[in-house]
C-alpha cells in the first residue's frame, strides 16, 4: 500500500530533480552574460526599430555598436545630440552628418497617361510586374502606395494629384521608401535643394506623349544655369547639389515645370 | 456586485472561444456532437476551477523563475484527476473524447487564466473567473456542436430531428468545424460592433 | 527497419492526418503566427525540432519508467514536464551556441511549450505505438518518425496559410471578418483540400 503512494512520488521527484538540476547546470555553462553597456546603449537609441541601419532593430544595432561593428552615424534617425552622446559613451570621434529628407522624383500622377486599365492587387510592386505598370511612362509613379505603407514614421501620404507627398517634419531619412519604390523614385536630398521631378530616360517626344509634366530634355535648364550644376544626360536633366548656388534660373525656364525648389 | 462582473465577463464579453480565441484545439476537435461538447466543457471547467484555486493560493510563495513550471504541474495534476474520474465513471465519454482530455493541460485558456488572473487575484475572485470562463467555454462548445451535429448528422444529443434531409458529412469532419467557428466569430464580431455603435 | 512503414507514417502524418488541418492540434499558433511567411516557417522549424526531440525523450520515459512501475497515469504530468524542460534547455543552448539559428526560430521556442501539437504528438505516440502496456515492435523509430512528421505537417500548413494571408492583405475583407474569421474560413477550405488525401492507400 505504502509503495503504491511512494513509487509515483519518488519517480516524479526524481524526474523533477534531474530536470531542475540539469537546467540550472545548463544555465551556468551556456548562459550568456549580457553586456551591461547594451542596456545603456539601447536607451540612448531612438527605439523606432526602423531597420534602416541594416540591423535587427535598435537592439541589434546596440549589439553591433557594443561589438564595434557599427558607428553611431549608422543610425540616421538619432538626433545629433543622441549620436554625440553615444560617441562619448563609446569613446569614438564624432562625425558630422548633414540632415537629409526624402525627395520624390516624379511629377506625373494624374498628369501622366495610362496605357491600360489596371484592376489588380493595389501594390506598386505588383502592378510593375505587368508590363512595367499601367502608366504610359514606364519610369513613372503608379500611386498605389507601397511607400506610404513602408514608411515607419508615416511621413508619406498620397496627394490629390496621385503622387506621394513627403512631410519634411516627420521624415527621418531612414531610406525605407527608396527600397520600397519599385521604380526607385525616392532619393535623399539636403533640406534646401533643387531637384528634377522626373526619371524618364525616354526621348523628349516620347515623354511629352506620355506625360504633360516630364523632362523633355530641351536643355534650357542646362543653358540657363550660371553655376554649371545642371547637366542633361540620356534625355534626363540632373542637378548636382554640390555645385548648386541656389539661384533658381532652372526653375524659371523649364517649359514643363518639372524642376522644383525645396526649402 | 463587482464580484458578479468577474463571473459574467467570461460568458460574453471575454468569452474564451469567441472573443479571446483561446483553447481552440479541443473546441473544434471535440464538437462533433453535443454530448461530447458538454462533457469536454464540464471537464475543462473542473480543471480551470481547481487549478485557479491552487494557483491563487500559492501566488505569494512561488518564486518568479519557476512560476510557469509550477502552474503547469498544478494544471497537469487536475487534468490527470479528471481523466481518471472520466475513465471510471463515464467510459463512453472518455473513449469518444480520446486524447483531448489529457490535452486540456496545454489548453491555452487554462494556463492563460492561471497566468493572467489567478496568479494575481485572491482565491474567491479566481474561482468566479474560472467558473465564468468555464461556463463560457461550455456554452460556446454546445453552440458549435449543436450546429455541427444537427447539420452534419441530423441529430442533437442523439435524437434525430429531421428525417427528410440528407446531412452534409463534411460538417462533422474537419472543414465543417473550421467553417462553423469562422462564421460564428464573424457573426459575434458584427453583433458586438453593432451594439457598441448604439 | 521497414522503409515502407516509415514512409507510410510520414505521408499519413503530413498529408492524410495533418496535425493542424485534420487533428486540430496547434491551432492557436496557427492562427496567431501565420500572418507572414518568415515567422511561420521559423515557427514550423522550431516545432519540428521540439516535437522530434520530445517524441524521443517521452518515449524513453514512458517505456522505461512509467510502464515498468505501473505509472501510466503519470503520463500527462511527466510528459508536460519533459517538454517544458526540454524547450527551456534548447532555448538556452541555442542562444549561446548558434545565435544565427536563435534569430531564426529562437523567439518562438517559449511559445511551443503549450503548443498542442507537441504534447499531442507525444501522447499520440503512446496511444498508437503501445499495445496493452508493451511497445509495439519498432515502436521507437515509429514514434520518432511520427514526431518528425507532425512537425513537418505543421510547417507545411503554416507555410501555405502564410502565403495566402500575405496575399489577403490587399483584398477587401468585410470588417467583421477581418483577421480571425477569414483565416478560419481559409483553413476550412485548406482542410477540405487535404481531406482529399484521406482515401489514400499506400
Amino acid at each position: 500500500m505504502i509503495m503504491r503512494i511512494l513509487t509515483p512520488v519518488l519517480a516524479m521527484a526524481a524526474l523533477g530533480l534531474i530536470f531542475g538540476v540539469g537546467l540550472a547546470y545548463t544555465l551556468k555553462i551556456f548562459g550568456i552574460k549580457l553586456d551591461p553597456k547594451m542596456f545603456k546603449l539601447i536607451s540612448m537609441l531612438p527605439g523606432s526599430n526602423c531597420g534602416a541601419c541594416g540591423k535587427a532593430g535598435c537592439a541589434g544595432f546596440a549589439e553591433a555598436l557594443a561589438r564595434g561593428e557599427a558607428t553611431p552615424s549608422g543610425c540616421v534617425v538619432s538626433s545629433e545630440e543622441a549620436r554625440r552622446s553615444i560617441d562619448l559613451f563609446l569613446g569614438i570621434d564624432y562625425e558630422v552628418r548633414t540632415k537629409t529628407i526624402a525627395a520624390f522624383l516624379c511629377n506625373g500622377g494624374i498628369r501622366a497617361k495610362n496605357k491600360y486599365s489596371y484592376r489588380g492587387i493595389k501594390s506598386c510592386k505588383a502592378a510593375t510586374l505587368l508590363f512595367g505598370g499601367y502608366k504610359a511612362c514606364s519610369f513613372g509613379c503608379l500611386g498605389l502606395g507601397d511607400c506610404v505603407r513602408e514608411c515607419p514614421f508615416h511621413a508619406i501620404t498620397i496627394g490629390v494629384d496621385g503622387l506621394p507627398v513627403v512631410d519634411p517634419k516627420k521624415c527621418n531619412s531612414c531610406g525605407k521608401c527608396m527600397k520600397a519604390c519599385p521604380k526607385s523614385l525616392y532619393v535623399l536630398l539636403p533640406e534646401k535643394c533643387y531637384y528634377v521631378k522626373c526619371r524618364s530616360k525616354d526621348t523628349g517626344a516620347q515623354t511629352a506623349r506620355a506625360c504633360s509634366s516630364g523632362c523633355i530634355a530641351c536643355m534650357k535648364c542646362e543653358k540657363a544655369c550660371p553655376s554649371g550644376a545642371v547637366k542633361v544626360e540620356s534625355n534626363l536633366s540632373k542637378i548636382d547639389m554640390g555645385k548648386c548656388k541656389y539661384i533658381g534660373r532652372c526653375v524659371e525656364v523649364c517649359p514643363t515645370k518639372v524642376i522644383a525648389k525645396r526649402g | 456586485m463587482k464580484m458578479m462582473g468577474e463571473f459574467v465577463k467570461g460568458l460574453w464579453r471575454e468569452n474564451p472561444t469567441f472573443r479571446i480565441v483561446l483553447g481552440l484545439c479541443p473546441t473544434l476537435a471535440v464538437s462533433t456532437s453535443v454530448s461530447n461538447g458538454i462533457g469536454m466543457g464540464v471537464a475543462a471547467t473542473f480543471v480551470l476551477v481547481g487549478s485557479n484555486i491552487f494557483v491563487s493560493l500559492i501566488r505569494g510563495i512561488v518564486p518568479e523563475k519557476v512560476r510557469i513550471p509550477c502552474f503547469i504541474v498544478i494544471i497537469a495534476t487536475f487534468v490527470t484527476i479528471v481523466d481518471l474520474l472520466m475513465k471510471a465513471y463515464a467510459p463512453a465519454l472518455s473513449r469518444s473524447l480520446g486524447m483531448f482530455v489529457p490535452l486540456i493541460v496545454v489548453n491555452c485558456m487554462v494556463l492563460g487564466r492561471a497566468e493572467a488572473f489567478a496568479s494575481k487575484a485572491p482565491p474567491f475572485k479566481s474561482i468566479l473567473d474560472a467558473l465564468g470562463m468555464g461556463i463560457g467555454f461550455t456554452w460556446a462548445l454546445i453552440l458549435i456542436s449543436a450546429i455541427r451535429e444537427s447539420l452534419g448528422n441530423g441529430t442533437i444529443l442523439g435524437i434525430t430531428i429531421s428525417r427528410s434531409f440528407e446531412p452534409p458529412l463534411f460538417m462533422i469532419l474537419a472543414p465543417g468545424a473550421l467553417l462553423t467557428i469562422g462564421i460564428l466569430i464573424a457573426l459575434i464580431n458584427y453583433l458586438t460592433m453593432k451594439w457598441k455603435a448604439k | 527497419m521497414d522503409l515502407s512503414t516509415y514512409i507510410t507514417i510520414i505521408i499519413s502524418t503530413i498529408f492524410i492526418n495533418n496535425f493542424i488541418l485534420s487533428r486540430f492540434l496547434g491551432l492557436c499558433s496557427f492562427i496567431g503566427v501565420s500572418k507572414n511567411t518568415l515567422p511561420s516557417v521559423s515557427m514550423g522549424l522550431a516545432v519540428t525540432f521540439v516535437t522530434t526531440m520530445a517524441s524521443i525523450i517521452t518515449w524513453l520515459i514512458y517505456n522505461y519508467i512509467l510502464l515498468p512501475y505501473n505509472l501510466e497515469y503519470l503520463r500527462t504530468l511527466s510528459f508536460i514536464l519533459v517538454i517544458a524542460s526540454f524547450v527551456q534547455f534548447a532555448e538556452i543552448v541555442i542562444q549561446k551556441k548558434a545565435p544565427a539559428l536563435y534569430k531564426v526560430f529562437g523567439i518562438y521556442l517559449p511559445l511551443i511549450t503549450v503548443n498542442c501539437a507537441v504534447f499531442g504528438a507525444a501522447v499520440l505516440n503512446t496511444d498508437v505505438f503501445f499495445l496493452h502496456g508493451h511497445a509495439v515492435p519498432g515502436s521507437f523509430m515509429k514514434s520518432l518518425i511520427q514526431g518528425f512528421g507532425a512537425g513537418a505537417g505543421f510547417t507545411l500548413a503554416m507555410f501555405i496559410m502564410s502565403g495566402i494571408r500575405e496575399r489577403l492583405e490587399y483584398a477587401d475583407v468585410p470588417r467583421s471578418m477581418k483577421d480571425i474569421p477569414i483565416t478560419f474560413i481559409i483553413a476550412s477550405l485548406m482542410s477540405m483540400a487535404f481531406l482529399g488525401f484521406s482515401g489514400f492507400k499506400i
